[in-house]
């Protein structure tokens, strides 16, 4: 229509020349000189470009009006059916909703920039190499020690962003790509003091560039600069915008005071502006401090960490020149960097996995939160999905049902000449405005899942870093899916009931076959994606279950943990073992509490967690790896409702200066010492060279977490270890968290300046660390319920409606004598059809899709039989459900009133 | 052919016009100027067709279905566009027509003088 008015419009031009042409022909014919007739013409025709213009106006407001007259009407028309319209919108506003949110999430970790200036010259540096361990499983590679991670890249590649200083500084000379390098490394949990009083923040260590790199400017003072990070300079310090206005009131109260860092005096020289976060959003760093201070928090020992060529620990980010592509940096820097690499390699095996440079783009900062939750929420969005997929299928079912009911009005507006595009414009606008109304009440239902999200996610940890908001981005993509529901849920039926068949549609007003196939379809449609949502949260539950019934082999009810750090307040070896047992007997003295014990870390994190012994270990003659190590205080057993079963277990006659002891678990003992009795027999620490008695073996726990804990535990004494952070457990009477105030008192008694850290019941703790299962079992279980209800009210409209329509047909059957019985039946048997065809189309697509949460699964085969069981006979018993009333309203349809109806 | 005063000529209706460009076109198709030079000329020159809201007209009607537009030569043998009148174009005549009786013979009753009476 619009082509055909451009083109009308353009030859307008001429058109009218050829008129004025045609009356001066006409004048001159009559008499008049040419110019005379030409004039006359001219005159006679008016204004040439008011009558373009007013041909113009024709054509532009018409769409825009009809337009409106479409809204209008098909406001009336919602108004007209509100049960349908509420139905509609709720179900709408629940799929797009969810869909919102989820997004939201993805938005916030995989397309939000850094807030800072020009993040988009902002590179990432990031070295991949072979995997270090080669066919014999030894570990041969230039990084001979880490701090920091390294994960999987592209064809099992190991990658990681951790260098070796020297590799910044080659990097950082006579740089042609880059107008600064900076780097930073991870600072960890610090004991902040000020004016006397400790919590416990995170600390960032941040090169002389870090600032000026990120084009960041203070809210107050100044930043960090190369002056400051160069050894002997005086300790200057940066805090957060938070940290700010927490500890001192406010960013210009800040500036100037004198802090403690783990007991090292620093001076607040800056504050970071509100919304920076540093370059993780992972991590929000409370405390930036120069690089170089480290010499002064972790000691002068750790000057070597810069010498040391195979120690990889520094993270580096560079801002482009102007004008430079990230291609071209890499050009320049990767050969610098496989120089510099390549002599630091001593063996043959460490230069065949040399390290290779590689630039990221970094305007997004790092990329753990991506990694972390970019695939989660990947199947979340594509569950959601699936829910809006439903959601449209039914929506689209119910105006194929209300079609039949206006097909007359349609043949009527028809056979009037409407054209038939113009009509399903009118029907389209009409469901795209029913799916607006569905976007505009899902917002609200995202904003709420946001939230709900966001606590299950988050799962009480401390610093939970993924924040989702609503902003522009989200709201475009929100309302462009309204959108295309609306034209999706609402093209089919706006066709089927604009079908050219007018004549046979004004004569009886009874829908054909056509229209009863649609429906079919995307009920069909509706069981098959309810089926797949529901083999998820089968599977998920499975997973969760599995868990649960992990055999931990220690107590989970009834313990309190809390953690300290007492060296980082200046405590020293050795008096730090008898600062640690002291405090174990005052807990162990609160009235309550049966029993107190101490270790490097709660045992469900204990693999990940604190100071611990990590290497080989041998018995007799056997050396083996693979056992964790429990370094534990007295009573550790008892209070972990572990029991002994030989000798005894770590208690107060184990002290720094008498013979190291260690009790082995069950598992270990019988493996090398069969059934003879390890107790006085000897185990070593190959690496650490120790030697330790075993006194006692305990019964078996899992040791670690509760997918990859190991069954082998040692436990050694922490009065002969050398712990800095150790985690306390107290076995108490009912709710342990009653009992916090008690702990905090008493550690405030010992040391004022130790912060208690990660207050946590046993419970807790262990459930923490599978918050992801708990999430995905809770979400799509809700998910399943709500595709279930869905497709039961699609299911439940479809078959009404049929029934309603074959009033006729049912009559006579019972008329003839057909049991009402066989009318249920008939009814059913229809939906069990139907519900059967969407298992057979849906059972090989849930084998096929769901190979891609294997990772997800904990001891749950993705094709469990047990689960695509119990999913068939949940989905095949809605569907009866559903289905049974419009059955049993068939049964009493009363012959007589049928065929009088007729 | 401007015979007749100025005085006389009328400035058609708003609307009306639609309706004598489809009694013309129900003729046969035509193009604009001859369109306009009909209604003039069919008229007596009573009825002037301001030529400035011809052209606006036309494509109202084209827009609305009731006519449509096709290439043809004029009788100068020049291209020249031929508005058409479609079946629907037909109907809405019949109705219009119908329409302006009905209101021209009610506007006549009105008018006529009460001694006339029949």
């Amino acid at each position: 229509m619009m082509r055909r008015a451009k083109r009308l419009l353009n030859d307008l031009d001429q058109e009218i020349r050829e008129h004025i042409e045609l009356a001066t022909q006409e004048n001159i014919d009559r008499g008049m000189t040419p110019e005379e007739a030409r004039h006359a013409a001219l005159r006679k025709f008016g204004n040439v470009t008011r009558a373009k213009e007013d041909a113009r106006e024709v054509w532009s407001t018409v769409w825009l009006e009809e337009l409106r007259q479409d809204i209008r009407f098909g406001l009336r028309q919602l108004r007209k059916s509100p049960a349908f319209t509420t139905v509609a919108i709720l179900t709408l506003a629940l799929g797009i909703g969810a869909n919102t949110a989820i997004y939201s999430f993805m938005e916030s970790i995989l397309l939000r920039s850094l807030p800072v200036a020009n993040p988009e010259s902002l590179v990432v540096l990031n070295w991949h190499s072979q995997p270090p361990e080669n066919g014999n499983k030894e570990w041969v590679h230039v990084m001979h020690s880490v701090s920091g991670v390294a994960w999987k890249g592209d064809n099992g590649a190991m990658v990681s962003g951790m260098f070796p200083y020297g590799a910044f500084e080659t990097l950082g000379e006579e740089n042609p790509v880059f107008s600064t390098l900076f780097g930073y490394y991870n600072g960890r949990k610090r004991n902040l003091a000020v004016r006397g009083q400790s919590t416990s923040v995170n600390a960032e260590y941040v090169t002389g560039e870090y600032f000026r790199g990120l084009a960041v400017l203070p809210a107050a003072g100044r930043l960090i600069d190369s002056e400051d990070d160069r050894p002997g300079a005086a300790p200057a310090a940066v805090i957060s915008y938070g940290t700010s206005q927490n500890r001192f009131g406010g960013p210009a109260n800040a500036i100037g005071q004198s802090i403690l860092v783990d007991n090292i005096p620093f001076t607040v020289i800056g504050v970071a502006p509100p919304e920076f976060f540093g370059v993780d959003p992972a991590a929000a760093p409370d405390l930036y401090l120069p690089l170089h201070t480290n010499l002064l928090v972790d000691g002068a020992g750790t000057e070597g960490m810069y010498r040391d060529g195979n120690f990889y620990w520094i993270e580096m980010m560079g801002r482009l020149r102007p004008g430079v592509s990230m291609a071209q940096a890499q050009a320049a820097l990767a050969p610098r960097f496989q120089q510099w690499v390549a002599a630091t390699a001593t063996t043959e095996g460490e230069r065949a996995k040399l390290p290779a440079l590689m630039l990221n783009p970094g305007a997004a900062g790092l990329g753990s939160l991506r990694r972390k939750y970019s695939k989660p929420l990947l199947v979340l969005l594509m569950m959601v999905g699936l829910i809006l997929a439903i959601a449209c299928a039914n929506i689209g079912n119910l105006l194929l049902a209300r079609a039949a009911a206006r097909r007359r009005e349609m043949a009527v507006r028809l056979s009037l000449g409407a054209g038939r595009f113009r009509v399903v414009r009118q029907l389209l606008t009409e469901s795209v405005m029913l799916a607006s109304l569905g976007g505009a009440f899902g917002i609200l239902f995202a904003i709420w899942g946001m939230g709900a999200l966001t606590f299950l996610l988050s799962n009480g940890q401390e610093n939970f870093t993924l924040h989702a908001e609503l902003n522009w981005n989200v709201l475009g993509v929100t309302a462009a899916l309204s959108v295309l529901c609306g034209l999706l849920f609402g093209l089919a039926p706006a066709i089927q009931s604009t079908r050219p068949d007018v004549t046979s549609a004004l004569k009886n007003g009874r829908g054909g076959g056509p229209r009863r196939r649609a429906q079919y379809v995307l009920v069909v449609a509706q069981i098959a994606l309810s089926f797949l949502i529901l083999v998820a949260a089968g599977l998920f539950v499975q997973t969760l279950n599995k868990l649960h019934s992990v055999q931990l082999g220690y107590a989970r009810e009834n313990i309190l943990l809390f953690s300290l750090n007492a060296r980082q307040t200046g405590h020293r070896d050795p008096e730090i073992a008898t600062f640690y047992t002291e405090l174990r007997k005052r807990f162990e003295a609160i009235p309550g509490v049966s029993s107190a014990t101490l270790s490097h870390s709660s045992i469900i994190s204990a693999d990940r967690a604190g100071k611990t012994y990590r290497g080989p270990m041998k018995i007799g003659a056997f050396t083996f790896a693979g056992a964790g190590v429990l370094v534990a205080g007295p009573r550790f057993l008892t209070t972990m409702q572990i029991p002994i079963l030989a000798g005894r277990e770590i208690d107060e006659r184990d002290q720094a200066g008498s013979t190291p002891v260690a009790v082995i678990s069950e598992r270990l003992a019988r493996t090398y010492f069969g059934n003879e009795n390890p107790v006085g027999r000897r185990i070593t620490f190959l690496d650490e060279k120790r030697d330790l008695e075993i006194v006692g073996v305990s019964a078996d726990l899992k040791y670690g977490g509760l997918k990859e804990g190991s069954p082998m535990t040692v436990f050694v004494a922490v009065s002969q270890s050398s712990p800095d952070r150790v985690t306390y457990a107290l076995r108490t009477a009912g709710d342990p968290l009653r009992y916090v105030k008690s702990v905090y008192e008493i550690v405030r008694e010992a040391d004022s300046a130790i912060p208690v850290t990660n207050v946590v019941t046993q419970v807790a703790e262990i459930d923490r660390t599978i918050s992801q299962e708990v999430t995905f079992a809770k979400l799509c279980t809700g998910f399943a319920v709500l595709a279930l209800l869905i497709a039961s009210v699609g299911l439940y409209g479809t078959m009404s409606y049929n029934v309603a329509q074959q009033t006729s047909e049912i009559g006579i059957r019972m008329a003839l004598g057909a049991p009402r019985r066989a009318v249920v039946w008939m009814v059913l048997r229809r939906v069990l059809i139907l519900a059967a065809v969407g298992l057979v189309i849906s059972v090989p697509a849930a084998l096929i899709a769901f190979r891609l949460v294997k990772s997800f699964l904990f001891e749950t085969q993705p094709n469990d039989p047990g689960t695509l069981a119990v999913a068939g006979v949940v989905l095949v018993s809605a569907a009866v459900l559903a289905g049974y009333a419009p059955a049993r309203r068939a049964s009493r349809i009363d012959p007589l009133a049928a065929l009088r109806h007729e | 052919m401007s015979t007749r005063k100025e005085s006389e000529r009328i400035e058609l209706l708003q609307g009306t016009l639609d309706l004598l460009i489809l009694r013309t076109l129900a003729l046969g198709p035509e193009h604009g100027h001859a369109i306009a030079k009909a209604i003039e000329f069919r008229s007596d020159d009573v009825l002037q067709v301001e030529r400035g809201s011809l052209y606006p007209a036309l494509h109202r009607l084209i827009k609305r279905g009731w006519i449509f537009v096709e290439d043809g030569t004029s009788e100068n043998n020049r291209r020249a566009k031929f508005y058409r009148l479609t079946a629907r174009g037909r109907k809405q005549l019949a109705h219009e027509t119908s329409k302006w009786e009905k209101l021209a013979g009610a506007i006549a009753r009105i008018l006529r003088p009460t001694g006339e009476r029949e």
